[in-house]
């Protein structure tokens, strides 16, 4: 089953001379349990992509569909991310006021679930990740490796099933970075699905297909079999 | 590094016989340097005339067991304390390639890149999948990381080439 599909994908930002193309047309879906990475360098469009995958930015052409459905005909997007998606970036997951649990809690409530439920529901998602240790601590007590962990579990927490990471090993040194996309991939196997935007090869290694975006488009990915020609 | 100083750092561990040699050089490197017995028993017969290791005496199948000599011992020292210089390595045929596609007329280079990247990110996936599922030793992960490593960087240098070749034109 497809979790997200985008289908011949723009964005153009700006109108006239200066205007900037971000996505030239492009088409990319991601699978129940696949981990997808796209990878590129700077202003090649990833971080665009990942946005309107997810409902943060909307396509200037193009279609996308979460979960079947096409995000044009979506009204409140604000919910459908919460109830759909989760978000990891490279920092600034977290309220640091609030303790693991609570920010793991957040999107629960905020969607109206009872405080009762929605612990146990982050406490759930904690333990299921190998993090329940963590949940009485506040983010300024983390190592950056548990703050996204703590961050990947509220992308996941309640009926969650599509996380959306943007450099989630940004800030990480390559233990710690390993460490997630262990985590991501494990996520995966139990049935999540991952798009992963990264720019470091060896964090995208760890995804099903790895999709090579350039200037808005996508240039190779490694899913078509190929002959070794070396 | 030659053989004889893998087999040398794995003789310091204690006296082994030739086949139970082989087994270790292969666990420690997970593989990535497949020795035959022969190989071994050959390299042993060299070390012993160099007297780096000394025969002892046969197990009851007949195999002989090897150990340490003190020149052996200040061999491995020398080998462990010496660092190894990029003169030691063989050349990379892939940078010979990339050179000539760019010296040669006629050649799309960016699509040389292009391909490479894509065949050296289905090897990172590889390591990374052989990486995960690896239940074996630390000797074993690290031989794993440091190719991945390897494979690492040839993709930020593949990379790169793209970046230069592109300003270039």
């Amino acid at each position: 089953m497809t979790v997200v599909a985008l289908a011949g994908v723009t964005r153009v930002h700006g109108d006239g001379e200066a205007a900037v193309h971000a996505l030239k047309g492009v088409s990319l879906q991601v699978g129940e349990g696949e981990l997808v990475a796209v990878m590129g360098p700077s202003g090649s469009g990833k971080s665009t992509l990942l946005n309107i995958a997810g409902g943060l930015d909307r396509p200037t052409s193009g279609t996308v569909h979460v979960d079947g459905r096409d995000l044009a005909t979506v009204r409140d997007l604000a919910a459908l991310r919460r109830r759909s998606v989760g978000f990891v970036f490279q920092d600034l997951n977290l309220i640091t006021s609030l303790t693991a649990v609570e920010n793991v809690m957040l999107p629960r409530e905020l969607d109206g679930v009872r405080s009762r439920r929605a612990r146990d529901e982050a406490m759930a998602v904690l333990t299921e990740i190998g993090a329940a240790a963590l949940a009485g601590r506040f983010p300024d007590e983390l190592s950056g490796g548990q703050r996204q962990q703590v961050a990947i579990a509220r992308a996941l927490v309640g009926e969650r099933r599509l996380l959306l990471a943007d450099e989630p090993t940004g800030a990480l040194d390559t233990l710690a970075g390993d460490e997630i996309l262990r985590l991501l991939a494990a996520r995966c196997a139990a049935g999540a699905s991952v798009l992963l935007v990264t720019h470091e090869p060896r964090y995208a290694a760890w995804a099903d297909r790895v999709v090579f975006l350039r200037d808005g488009l996508v240039a190779d990915a490694t899913d078509a079999p190929m002959a070794s020609a070396r | 590094m030659s053989i004889r100083h893998g087999l040398l750092a794995l003789l310091s561990r204690g006296p082994r016989h030739g086949y139970q040699l082989r087994v270790d050089f292969e666990a420690s490197t997970g593989a990535t340097w497949p020795l035959n017995v022969g190989q071994v028993y050959t390299t042993l017969a060299r070390m012993e005339r160099d007297g780096l290791v000394e025969p002892g005496e046969s197990d009851d199948q007949g195999r002989v067991v090897y150990a340490l000599t003190e020149a052996g011992r200040a061999e491995m020292e020398r080998w462990f304390t010496t660092p190894v210089v990029p003169s030691d390595r063989p050349r990379d045929e892939l940078v010979i390639k990339l050179a000539m596609a760019v010296a040669a007329e006629e050649v799309d280079v960016a699509e040389v890149i292009r391909r490479q990247r894509t065949a050296t990110m289905r090897t990172l996936q590889q390591l990374t999948r052989a990486k995960r599922d690896s239940t074996q030793g630390r000797a074993r992960l690290l031989v794993l990381d440091s190719m991945i490593f390897q494979a690492e960087a040839e993709q930020r240098w593949l990379d790169h080439c793209e970046a230069v070749l592109k300003e270039a034109r």
